[in-house]
């Protein structure tokens, strides 16, 4: 099996965009919907309307984008927390796939760099519990509505505490990953 | 610092003037109906909902267009939460509603707030006089409480009575609001306008994150609650729609189609009688209450029609109407656990 079939970069990226748009469908920026409509428009565009909070680290639209069956609802801000979120999924991803295509290089097991990526995956995707909550109607829940807000930067923290640990058993970043694999050369060297 | 009496009494007569404006700025308040549980208990219980204060934002600024326009996006079955005011009908969607929960509007001169919350799917409207409400992102049993932008007192909005901030313990005064389908009402009011899909926000307003209305499903055909309740009862299923009204010792809950069924109810009440009339053209339910023993007799109300303000005759001219509104069994139950309930003729 080749490194590079083994470490699978463009998987870890295509894990991270879908991350990223599941982030933006489960807190309803992104929603799918029929029938079909084609438009765009722009509604308050102001720093204010910008950074008003709709929810915990969750910020007001400014502009409505309708793509045929799918409708975006554009907030920088919340675009941005999408983008870091999906950042160090394809982050976090690409060291599971290189920590086991490398065991005694990383001198971790292939099944434990999955099972140490686990809290980093829950926690990821614990964002998305109010929408779960809501979808399954679990009676009396909605009580801890206020708590999941703070759900989001503990995913980014052991995202990124996970990502830390995958490096210190030997996972390049992806960066470094690519100038090894594709022989780029440092731009700080160069 | 007023330092001699003249500029102690000038500071004091600004005071005064600065303190009657705010006075009477707020919110038009009056006695509040039936209050089953201490206020305090209320606010002690109330949670946030997950969004901070204007984390849903009311509508301030509403633009309306006409029935025509309305009907390319509206079905027929689609809810609406209307009113009729000196000769001016508007109808305000769901759709819309559930994004924003309040819209603070001023019609044929009078300063109204509609609101609207979707969990325990009650419609109020209150005369606002120069305040506005706001959604204050807290809930209690599952009800949204609202905040005044003056006083800067919570008011839940089923009790319509402040729990907390300077005006607690005084009542809102309602405006009747009806809670029905868009068919029936652009056929009572023709010349109605309907609040714009253009308010100011994204949102998408084709889709309603708790369910739909037309068929009814999700949050609103059944199933538990999200949040917890003072009380339970399984007299009916905790989403089924009942139509209530309260007075200041009692409250009471009717039973949609056993009034459908009848036509009219009536109620021998505490201290005075009410008739419940059905209103078939909008599918909800108007009261009035009489001094006891002074309702008018079945074959006076046969006379009693249906036209854009509401029942009227002369069986009516003596009774004073009462507001009543629809709201889910369990989120009725649970602000008046002491509720007459009346389902049958």
């Amino acid at each position: 099996m080749s490194e590079a079939r083994a470490a699978r970069p463009w998987l870890a990226l295509l894990a991270g965009a879908g991350y990223g748009l599941f982030y933006l469908y489960a807190i309803g920026d992104v929603t799918l919907y029929g029938p079909p409509h084609w438009g765009a428009y722009l509604t308050e565009v102001s720093l204010e309307r910008i950074f008003t909070a709709r929810s915990t680290l969750m910020f007001e639209a400014i502009a409505v984008i309708e793509l045929g069956w799918v409708v975006w609802l554009f907030s920088p801000l919340n675009l941005f927390l999408a983008l870091i979120l999906a950042g160090l999924l394809a982050a976090n991803m690409h060291g599971v796939l290189y920590i086991r295509a490398h065991p005694k290089q990383c001198q971790v097991g292939g099944n434990k760099a999955f099972i140490g990526a686990l809290p980093a995956l829950f926690a990821g995707g614990a964002c998305c519990a109010p929408s779960l909550i809501l979808l399954l109607g679990i009676p009396g829940l909605g009580a801890f509505g206020a708590l999941f807000g703070w759900l989001l930067p503990i995913s980014i923290v052991v995202l990124g505490i996970n990502r830390i640990w995958q490096h210190g058993h030997g996972a390049p970043s992806m960066l470094e990953y690519a100038r090894q694999r594709f022989g780029l050369n440092n731009p700080s060297t160069a | 610092m007023p330092t001699c009496p003249r500029q102690l009494l000038i500071a004091s007569a600004l005071g005064l003037a600065l303190a009657s404006s705010v006075m009477a700025s707020t919110i038009p308040t009056g006695e509040p109906a039936t209050v089953q549980e201490s206020l305090a208990k209320y606010w002690d219980e109330s949670l946030s909902g997950g969004p901070p204060r204007d984390g849903i934002p009311s509508i301030d600024n509403a633009r309306f267009e006409d029935a025509g326009q309305a009907d390319g996006w509206l079905e027929d079955g689609s809810r609406i939460i209307g009113i009729y005011r000196n000769g001016q009908a508007r109808a305000y969607p769901q759709s819309l509603l559930v994004w924003h929960e309040i819209v603070n509007d001023t019609i044929a001169g009078d300063a109204i707030a509609i609101t609207y919350c979707p969990l325990t799917g009650t419609a109020l409207g209150f005369e606002r006089g120069e305040d506005e409400l706001g959604v204050s992102g807290r809930l209690v049993n599952s009800n949204l409480i609202m905040y005044n932008r003056a006083s800067d007192s919570y008011w839940p909005q089923i009790l319509a009575a402040a729990i907390q901030g300077p005006q607690k313990g005084q009542g809102l005064v309602e405006v009747r609001v009806v809670w029905t389908d868009w068919a029936s009402w652009k056929s009572r009011h023709p010349e109605t306008e309907v609040l714009s899909r253009r308010t100011g926000y994204a949102r998408n307003y084709r889709r309603d994150p708790y369910g739909g209305y037309n068929p009814r499903s999700g949050y609103y055909a059944g199933g538990g609650t999200l949040f917890p309740v003072f009380a339970q009862s399984d007299r009916f299923p905790g989403k089924h729609e009942i139509l209530g009204f309260r007075t200041s010792d009692e409250a009471v809950a009717i039973e949609p189609e056993a009034l459908a069924r009848a036509g009219h109810l009536r109620h021998e009440g505490k201290s005075a009688d009410f008739l419940i009339l059905h209103d078939p053209g909008l599918d909800t339910g108007w009261v009035f209450r009489a001094e006891p023993g002074n309702l008018p007799h079945g074959n006076a109300l046969e006379e009693v029609v249906f036209a854009a303000d509401g029942p009227s005759g002369d069986a009516l001219a003596e009774l004073e109407p009462i507001n009543a509104f629809e709201a889910m069994w369990f989120a009725w139950h649970a602000f008046y656990p002491d509720t007459v309930v009346i389902d049958s003729p």
